[in-house]
């Protein structure tokens, strides 16, 4: 790429980095190579969020998300952890209803513990 | 500024022309020129508790100007996707004078599983709003910091280190003789390792405040019982 390529890329890099022309080509290689990667990455680091957003909305009315899903899967409910995220941010009814389909299909595993826990 | 464009774009409807390079500046960061809803004052606490599909539908004519509609695609022209894109905080969401304040008192529990509580309502892990690059936590006050538990032979057997930078300059302390100088460190130091390392986990850490004492200034911040879910957190006497 010819050089006015190289700094259109390179705006906003620290120092020499967006000025001097053998710097800033190192530098926007290695910028596109972490963009390439990203864009991988991103769908892995976008689902770890959601599955994280769930487990605090489900937590929040006594069920972990793994008892969760389980219960989900169980049912046939086929909403993906996107839409399960933006519901348990934005509509706590109606996930609280899916929370209740959950638990109906899936109570969970606990054994009840016999006598007083020490 | 908001207010003031549309409002006069509405008024001088040919002078339209006139308006439309400020209006084109102003839309280039999207919707800054847009007359939404009215601007209301904050109904609730936070705008992320807002029951969607209980929300007020936003007429048409109130979201895009007639004169701007040319700017936006098809798929915006209702508004901004907000069903398929995943949320991220605005500024109003994360108010730090609309946060919650936890109390709790450490007399008695064990300073590992009480401090885990402490950060998790800290970072914001237990709401559903959680965004690991925003600060979504609580403040949590903590009082008589001095007679927080340790198990076992921990007491005198726990070290405390800290090295200067210099050669030599470790200084090794025991759990017991810190908290006889300085017993909020405890607390503190076990906080601090569970919190996030990095700019965001300093601003989180201001947001713990210890006391060695029973008293603490924050009551007009209406501080509320921490909720601690861990049964294993009270030492039995």
């Amino acid at each position: 790429m010819n050089k006015d390529k190289i700094f259109k890329l390179a705006k906003g890099f620290r120092g020499r980095a967006k000025n001097c022309i053998r710097i800033a080509r190192e530098r926007v290689e290695k910028a596109l190579q972490y963009s390439y990667r990203d864009r991988r990455n991103k769908k892995r680091d976008m689902r770890s969020l959601w599955i994280e957003r769930i487990n605090a909305g489900t937590r929040l009315h006594g069920v972990n998300y793994s008892t969760f899903m389980h219960g989900l899967m169980k049912e046939n409910v086929q909403l993906n952890r996107k839409v399960l995220s933006e519901l348990s941010m934005h509509e706590p009814y109606s996930f609280k209803a899916l929370v209740d389909i959950s638990r109906n299909a899936f109570p969970g595993n606990k054994i009840p513990k016999e006598g007083i826990s020490a | 500024m908001a207010a003031i464009l549309p409002s006069s774009s509405s008024s001088i409807p040919a002078s339209s022309t006139a308006k439309a390079p400020s209006s084109l500046s102003a839309s280039r960061c999207q919707f800054v020129g847009i007359f939404r809803t009215p601007i209301a004052p904050k109904s609730s606490s936070a705008s992320s508790l807002v029951v969607r599909s209980q929300a007020q539908k936003q007429d048409l004519e109130a979201v895009i100007p007639r004169e701007q509609r040319w700017m936006f695609e098809e798929s915006e022209i209702n508004g901004p996707d907000i069903w398929n894109k995943t949320w991220y905080p605005k500024a109003a969401d994360h108010v730090n004078t609309e946060k919650t304040w936890y109390v709790v008192d450490a007399t008695d529990k064990i300073l590992g599983r009480l401090a885990s509580t402490i950060a998790v309502h800290i970072r914001g892990k237990n709401l559903a709003t959680y965004t690991p690059s925003v600060d979504m936590g609580a403040y949590v006050i903590v009082v008589n910091a001095d007679k927080v538990a340790v198990s076992g032979k921990k007491r005198t057997q726990k070290l405390y280190r800290r090295h200067s930078g210099r050669p030599g300059g470790m200084t090794v302390e025991t759990f017991d003789q810190l908290q006889k100088r300085i017993p909020e460190r405890i607390v503190e130091h076990a906080v601090r390792g569970m919190l996030p390392k990095g700019r965001l986990g300093r601003e989180l850490f201001t947001h713990l405040k210890v006391y060695a004492g029973p008293e603490h200034p924050h009551e007009a911040q209406q501080p509320v019982d921490l909720p601690i879910r861990d049964k294993r957190v009270q030492v039995e006497k």
